[in-house]
């Protein structure tokens, strides 16, 4: 039987018409199955996006990580009952402390990083940080502690380098160490529930624990698509787009802070001056480890503008963005490249390449 | 040679190409719906027409949000530190702020947010 003559599209029309159904197929894009989420943990909000996962299986996913994140949560707080308060009673008591398995891993990393660090992340002084008073869920009203209470911490000069970690002991060697994993639980927690996504088998998928962020896969057919939100004010200052899997942690001195007599004074301390560092305003980073780039964001943040690069290379980071009191943006040409702007930033100094 | 219909369906089809790669390819959607949590209570979904108050009852009190032009805040809050109130208004899809003391969150949803994450 012969074929029904289809009518002959003139060649220009034929590609537009091509055009239009290609247009058309991506439309598809807007019916993208997004699943979210939220719950309250690690004194924030736990924010999930699922991509590509039926609902089911997402909500069962999103309660696993719930409990995941509640029990690390109460495990590794610094000032509320747990593992880790118990660890630092045991330092103060003796010198030394039992810990399990998960606890003793944490530890050790922790330490890890800041001795690449040179110490600009110190997770031993939580002696100053609750001086400060930042153990507590309501940032503290003022005034700052008395200056000689707060040399006397400094001069004990408590460092990751005087705890050993071995047969589920940890033994300090300074009676000034006390763990506060502000600045690195969050990631390393992130982290965590990353590797339970996977093991459960969702591979697109961002974790945001109060803005601070690793994403994996994609977000259909593109990349997922990540806003870094401007220090000093409302909106985004600028974009990016995690390849694969990366994480985004940025430290700044508007998350927890108090003003008094109209200074600021925030929650990311400076070791070796033991008050709030003062040169920078935020410090971002990306990295694939959660828990890397948490401790990163804060040791740049505390090396502020002329020595972030230097720490930056110690710690293995690859792509930074700092901006300082004046306002300036600090980058590697790495991280420039990845960058999209919202708006011209008014001035960049560039460092040499990481 | 072009026949009358070859003309009108080119017609259609140019004016239709750039209207889609807008549509498509520049995401940007407006929010249109606002969701709210409360706690460990399933989240609420709602329109973000008309302007209105809207109280929610946290483990610490009331929380007033306040949802006006498409846009969203916390008005007020009875958390000492008020971080939630300062945080401001929620503009576009994807942005949300949460008073921790209450637990209680908000976000902005639309079909097509500019970010999937806002990174701070």
């Amino acid at each position: 039987m012969p074929q029904p003559a289809l009518p002959q599209l003139h060649p220009l029309l034929r590609t537009l018409t091509l055009g239009l159904v290609c247009l058309l197929a991506a439309c598809n894009r807007a019916g993208d199955p997004v699943y979210r989420d939220q719950f309250f943990a690690f004194g924030t909000l736990i924010d999930l996006t699922f991509h590509g996962v039926d609902t089911p299986r997402a909500e069962q996913a999103s309660r696993a990580l719930e409990q995941t994140f509640r029990q690390m949560h109460s495990d590794w707080h610094a000032w509320q009952p747990g593992a880790l308060q118990q660890a630092n009673a045991g330092l103060a008591e003796h010198g030394q402390a039992s810990v399990d398995p998960a606890m003793a891993a944490l530890i050790q990393e922790a330490n890890r990083l800041s001795t690449l660090s040179n110490g600009l992340f110190n997770p031993v002084i939580g002696r100053l940080v609750a001086l400060w008073g930042f153990h507590n869920d309501e940032p503290p009203q003022g005034p700052p502690p008395a200056a000689d209470r707060i040399r006397q911490l400094v001069e004990q000069v408590p460092a990751s380098t005087d705890v050993r970690v071995d047969d589920g002991q940890i033994h300090s060697r300074n009676p000034a160490v006390r763990y506060d994993l502000g600045a690195f639980a969050k990631g390393y927690a992130i982290d965590r529930g990353i590797e339970q996504l996977k093991e459960l088998g969702i591979l697109h998928a961002i974790i945001n624990a109060g803005g601070d962020l690793r994403a994996i896969g994609r977000h259909g057919n593109r990349p997922w698509r990540i806003g870094i939100r401007d220090p000093r004010k409302p909106g985004v200052l600028a974009s990016i787009e995690p390849a694969g899997d990366e994480s985004v942690f940025t430290s700044g001195d508007y998350e927890r802070f108090y003003e008094h007599e109209g200074r600021r004074y925030h929650h990311i301390i400076d070791p070796r001056s033991g008050y709030p560092a003062g040169a920078t305003v935020s410090a971002t980073v990306i990295h694939p480890v959660a828990a890397t780039a948490d401790a990163a964001a804060t040791a740049l943040f505390v090396a502020g503008p002329d020595a972030w690069p230097a720490i930056a290379r110690q710690m293995g980071v690859k792509y930074v963005m700092l901006v300082d009191r004046e306002g300036r943006i600090h980058l590697n040409p790495a991280m420039q490249a990845r960058l999209k702007f919202e708006s011209e930033p008014e001035a960049i100094v560039m460092s040499e390449a990481l | 040679m072009m026949t009358r219909a070859d003309r009108v369906l080119m017609a259609i089809v140019l004016c239709a190409l750039p209207l889609l790669y807008l549509h498509i390819w520049t995401d940007q959607e407006p929010a249109t719906m606002l969701r709210m949590q409360v706690a460990d209570m399933d989240a609420t979904v709602t329109p973000l027409t008309p302007d209105r108050h809207v109280q929610l009852a946290g483990p610490i009190g009331e929380s007033i949000i306040e949802i006006r032009a498409g846009q969203a805040r916390f008005l007020d809050s009875p958390c000492p530190g008020k971080v939630c109130v300062h945080s401001g208004w929620l503009r576009e899809a994807g942005q949300l702020a949460a008073c921790l003391p209450n637990r209680i969150s908000i976000q902005l949803l639309g079909s097509r947010p500019r970010f999937d994450a806002i990174n701070f």
